[in-house]
């Protein structure tokens, strides 16, 4: 396609020569990436997964080594907690010293578990991950031990330019694991997110993504998640405010069995397009899913959900739900949903539901005839709209306040 | 054995319709060409806009790519390879039934569909159409006493040319995808209805298609015109012989639907549909779309599709007019290796237009069978209202069941509500069922008609009966 | 009512029986007459409702041992549906939902299998509509639930009445009411318990499986039989039924020890 090209010379092809050459640890990752992305075109509408997906705001954007920004002030960390700050460049666990169960990986261990989960959550090819696996010159890879428990905030909050994270971890049998992370663009900028998870039996991941960015900068993440049997994986996203945020939260299930509950709420306004496509796929019998996506669309924002759920087979017994409701607040918003259920197995329970609209009126009116104001009714039922997924976040993520700033985002 | 694989080997039944009539038919040479187009044209002494009409569709055919589905898996087509005109002979369209062949009554006859006076349905006005061409339509005359044409649409070009340039291709126009173009190049019959200005239709239209060649491609095109406040139900319904090759149909239906006015479209699929090992069989590919052009108008599809190897298709509703309504109740059943891909579109454009999907899917055998549909909201189509359901039943393990619901809107004062669900039939339902008296075959077939009710309930009811009849059909065998 | 002379509709000799890998019942011994109603009491997970799924025919109860005859014959080798059209009726603790199938058409094709075996003719819609009207006053139920799916969104005790009007419409001989009554609000207790009483003859049997005397109360039995591990550990007459509610079930554990014992 002509536009895929052109934005591709406008600025892939100069930004990969400019790179400095392949080194340390992710070399061979990035040689990779490097000539994946010479090869393949940018993503263009004509592929069905990027439909209404615009990429052509990444041209614009400064593609330099990251800046260091002025962070804003968080609360403190929750007791007992580990608090990195993290922005791919700098080696976050230097002079930090790791609590009980919490270990650094390995070489050997980072060389085989490095793009394991990505091949087995099948996009170890897709374009945001080759754009990673270009540029990303470090990896934060950690394991937490077997029955341990572990409480990590990883804080990303970066100035202008390029941020590539990449983060693999390892859950042993029985370890657990609250994982609040935040994303935030206090400038221009592109911000590539790769994170690897594998459960082992047992295991329980909470994990919470809090994503703030503006206008002039984009968020391109996959989630990759393996769980073994009898693990648990709650993971939720909440980003609001991207110019694009592409979110690919992609859990296997390898042998079923497991318990997956996935969280997203996406909010966008002016020009901004947040698009999320999950991916769940249960390889074996007994699994659970329990999945709540939720949009904000106001402006001239763009929503889209794609949510796959696939029960093969061998997949007996499964019960999954999905819910998407979206609420649009403006009549030149606009949204795109689309689940997409793929069941061969007789036993199972599969269930989804969609809804868009805007506020309801007979909830408005209630509140109005309460004496409260109608631009505060409004503003009650959307936090009340988007508290359902707020709730499900880590107490880190939670305690991040990203209601508040999530409407600051929306104004 | 466990009633699950029970239920499995009830659901394959040996096909009743797969018989063949030997009767004598005219067929231009396989393959397709300028030169085929004109001589079907010529054939048919169409008038030069109609000629145009199918030269225009063919030459942007052949500028087309064909689509390439993901979900549906079949060898290439050789376009070349298939007799694009077939009619019986000796069959200039007949005054009177009794100077049709009567190999040909009995063929309806034996189809279920007495054509003859003393003993077709009375209520019901029926079009037959072997392969190509209509040979009878019962009513005619009846009919045109309330100022109602149904006619096969040859008949129609030839007697109301005026009506049908004024329509035909408006809906769906030649280029809208690579099987309409091909159908509008080359179609051969099929009906056409006009109802005036204020009429009710008295009675229930039918269509009967009965594809009878083995080589010959199947184009029929229906066309539908409700006027101001006019309404009318429709039926169609199709049968085919067993071959162990495929055959291609690639229907176009056009409905247009003014101020006040509803059609009722409802299709008993029964096409046949290869055999367990997936050899031979209908390749369906269908085009179907009605618009609501006016105000308060209204068009309702009811499907119940249980035959062809492959089916194709989306009966879609652009409802312009405001306050108009689009519904689609569907119900799908696949066994074998059979795959369905089908829904419908809800294109909402004009304010407070309103929708309703219910789609039942049944899975059975090693079928893939999947939903596919999209609701768009327009930006003026304030206060549009949709309500989608999608409920699939799988059938043993080996069927899958895929659901695809696209939802987009632009229009925050609309609604729009999807729910779907999956479902088998239980063995604790089924034993309560065998345990109050009722046997196996039958507790099987009340469970999957019931799944089916609130589709069935849309039929017209002439047809309900036969449609839950040929779900039992497709229910009855063997219980191991 | 009892009278020794009575026929014996139902003849339960060392049933054995499992459920996947886990043996449930070992060893029921029962023998019904026509005339008489017999109430079975017991423990949770004593093994009440899997006898009377056995005797039902449900497929995923394994008979391993023993037999059961039914007016002579061997009841176990019959399809569940036989069985129902025969006389043998089971009202269950649980009644499933089936959504689409409307219960009306649900309740007429049952009762014209049990008529058809019983060499009556069927009944039309409309002679059919005007027996289950008549029926429907035995458990005092709205006709508007004939319009329903069966059982769909029925209340507990909703449930528990479609399945007394099942009974009589289908007039078994031996019915194996199941928990019946828990469920059920007073008056609602009252109308079933007085639906029962009214369908009960000298020619057919009830066997009621319940915990409360209530139930008793209104409905008296001839028999009242305690089962414990899968078997039925004590008869008696329905001072039994009084006895535990006073003791409860403590003496059975006593009973079971030494019944290992004697084993042993
Ligand atoms: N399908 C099954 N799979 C596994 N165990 C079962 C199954 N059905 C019954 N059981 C077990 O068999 C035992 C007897 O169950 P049953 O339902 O017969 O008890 P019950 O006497 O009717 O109890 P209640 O008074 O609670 O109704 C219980 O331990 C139960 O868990
Ligand atoms: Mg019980």
């Amino acid at each position: 396609m002509v536009a895929s090209t052109s934005t591709r010379q406008l600025w892939v092809e100069p930004w990969l020569a400019a790179l400095p050459a392949p080194a340390g640890e992710l070399g061979p990752v990035q040689q990779r990436g490097r000539a994946a992305l010479a090869r393949t075109p940018l993503p263009a509408a004509r592929a069905e997964e990027w439909r209404f997906t615009d990429l052509s705001l990444l041209a614009q954007l400064p593609v330099a080594s990251v800046a260091a920004a002025v962070e804003r002030p968080l609360p403190a960390p929750q007791p007992g907690a580990l608090r990195l700050h993290w922005n791919g460049r700098e080696d976050p666990l230097q002079g930090v010293e790791l609590p009980a169960g919490l270990q650094a990986l390995t070489p050997t261990d980072l060389a085989q578990g490095l793009g394991h989960t990505l091949a087995a959550t099948g996009c170890e090819q897709h374009w945001p991950v080759e754009l990673n696996q270009a540029c990303a010159e470090r990896v934060l890879a950690l394991r937490v031990a077997s029955r341990q428990r572990v409480n990590l905030e990883l804080i990303s909050a970066a100035g202008e330019g390029l941020q590539p994270l990449r983060l693999l971890l390892l859950l042993e049998e029985k370890a657990e694991l609250d994982l609040s992370q935040l994303v935030s663009a206090e400038a221009a900028g592109l911000h590539s997110l790769v994170v690897e998870v594998h459960l082992a039996r047992s295991a329980r991941l909470q994990h919470g993504l809090v994503a703030f960015g503006r206008s002039d900068a984009a968020l391109l993440a996959h989630l990759a998640i393996e769980q073994e049997p009898e693990s648990q994986v709650s993971l939720s996203q909440v980003v609001a405010g991207w110019g694009l945020a592409r979110l690919e939260p992609r859990v296997v299930q390898v042998d079923g069995g497991a318990h997956t509950i996935l969280r997203g709420l996406q909010v966008v306004d002016g020009q901004q397009i947040a698009d999320t496509h999950s991916q769940l796929e249960f390889r074996g019998p007994e699994g659970q899913l329990d999945q709540l996506h939720k949009a904000v669309a106001a402006g001239q924002g763009r929503s889209v959900f794609n949510g796959a759920v696939r029960v093969p087979r061998e997949a007996q017994r499964t019960n999954a739900a999905q819910l998407s409701r979206t609420l649009l607040l403006s009549d030149r918003a606009r949204i795109d949903t689309k689940p997409e259920l793929e069941i061969v197995a007789d036993d199972v329970k599969c269930a989804h539901g969609a809804t868009v609209s805007s506020l309801q009126t007979d909830e408005l009116f209630y509140l109005q005839s309460r004496g409260i104001g109608a631009d505060q009714a409004a503003g009650l039922l959307q936090r009340a709209f988007c508290e359902e997924v707020l709730r499900d976040l880590p107490a880190a993520a939670r305690a991040w306040c990203p209601l508040e700033r999530l409407l600051e985002a929306r104004a | 054995m466990s009633s699950s694989q029970a239920v499995g080997d009830l659901v394959s039944q040996p096909y009743k319709y797969g018989f063949v009539t030997d009767i004598e038919t005219e067929k231009i040479a396989k393959g397709l060409s300028e030169d085929v187009v004109r001589l079907i044209s010529s054939k048919k002494e169409e008038p030069a806009f109609l000629l145009e009409f199918r030269l225009r569709a063919y030459r942007q055919w052949l500028q087309m790519q064909e689509p390439d589905w993901a979900a549906l898996g079949y060898p290439p087509i050789d376009y070349q390879d298939v007799v694009y005109y077939a009619a019986p002979k000796q069959q200039q369209k007949k005054a009177s039934l009794d100077e049709v062949d009567p190999k040909l009554l009995e063929t309806f006859d034996k189809l279920g569909i007495p054509l003859s006076e003393q003993k077709r349905l009375s209520n019901v006005a029926v079009d037959a159409v072997f392969d190509s061409v209509s040979i009878a339509t019962t009513y005619k005359e009846k009919l045109a006493e309330h100022g109602v044409i149904f006619c096969s649409i040859s008949e129609a070009v030839k007697d109301h040319p005026e009506l049908i340039e004024r329509y035909l291709g408006t809906v769906v126009p030649s280029n809208d995808n690579y099987f309409a173009a091909l159908n509008s190049a080359v179609f051969s019959d099929g009906s056409f209805v006009f109802i005036p200005k204020g009429v009710e239709c008295p009675m229930e239209l039918s269509t009967y298609f009965r594809i009878n060649s083995g080589d010959t491609g199947q184009f029929e095109r229906t066309l539908i015109v409700a006027e101001q406040g006019a309404s009318v139900s429709y039926l169609e319904g199709c049968t085919a012989p067993m071959f162990d090759t495929n055959q291609l149909h690639a229907a176009v239906v056009e409905l247009v639907v003014l101020e006040d006015a509803s059609i009722k479209y409802s299709t008993v699929q029964n096409w046949y549909a290869g055999d367990e090992n997936g050899v031979g069989g209908i390749y369906n590919f269908v085009t179907k779309r009605g618009q609501c052009r006016g105000d308060r108008s209204k068009i309702s599809w009811t499907q119940v599709e249980t035959g062809s190897a492959i089916t194709w298709k989306y009966p879609s509703c652009v409802l312009q007019g405001a306050d108009s309504v689009g519904e689609f109740y569907s119900v799908a059943l696949t066994n074998n290796k059979q795959q369905a891909d089908t829904g419908t579109k809800m294109i909402h454009v004009g304010p407070r237009t309103r929708s309703t999907i219910v789609s039942k899917g049944i899975s059975a055998g090693r079928s893939a069978n999947s939903y596919r549909g999209l609701v768009q909201i327009g930006p003026k189509a304030v206060g549009a209202r949709n309500y989608s359901q999608c409920d699939s039943m799988l059938i043993g393990d080996q069927a899958a069941a895929n659901t695809y619901p696209y939802i987009r809107s632009q229009q925050p004062q609309a609604s729009v509500e999807h729910e779907a669900s999956t479902c088998r039939i239980s063995e604790d339902q089924l034993f309560y069922l065998q345990s109050r008296g009722i046997g196996f075959e039958e507790a099987v077939s009340m469970m999957v008609s019931g799944f089916c009710r609130d589709v069935f309930n849309q039929l017209p009811m002439e047809f309900a009966a036969e449609a839950d009849k040929l779900l039992a059909l497709k229910l009855e065998g063997s219980v191991g | 009512m009892i009278r020794p002379d009575a026929p014996v509709l139902l003849e339960i000799r060392d049933l054995h029986a499992r459920v996947e890998d886990k043996a449930i019942l070992k060893g029921v011994n029962l023998t019904i007459r026509a005339g008489e109603i017999h109430a079975v009491m017991g423990r949770n997970g004593s093994g009440k409702s899997t006898l009377s799924k056995v005797l039902a025919g449900h497929p995923a109860y394994t008979v391993t041992g023993g037999s059961v005859t039914y007016r002579g014959d061997n009841l176990l080798e019959l399809d569940p549906e036989q069985r129902a059209r025969i006389g043998v009726f089971l009202g269950f603790q649980y009644p499933v939902e089936i959504p689409g199938v409307s219960n009306l058409e649900f309740l007429r094709v049952a009762t014209n299998a049990r008529r058809t075996e019983q060499g009556h003719e069927e009944l039309d819609t409309f002679a059919f509509e005007d027996l289950v009207r008549e029926r429907l006053k035995v458990v005092q139920m709205d006709p508007a639930f004939l319009d329903r799916s069966v059982n769909e969104g029925f209340s507990g005790g909703e449930k528990k009445r479609n399945e007394i009007l099942q009974m009589a419409l289908l007039e078994p001989l031996v019915a194996i009411l199941d928990e019946t009554d828990s469920g059920l609000d007073i008056d609602a207790l009252r109308i079933v318990a007085g639906g029962v009483n009214q369908l009960a003859n000298a020619d057919n049997a009830t066997l009621l499986i319940t915990h409360y005397q209530r139930l008793l109360d209104a409905i008296t039995p001839d028999y009242v039989h305690v089962m414990a591990a899968g078997r039925i550990l004590r008869t008696g007459g329905k001072e039994l039924a009084l006895e535990l509610e006073q003791r409860g079930y403590d003496w059975v554990d006593q009973e079971l020890a030494a019944l290992a014992a004697e084993v042993a």
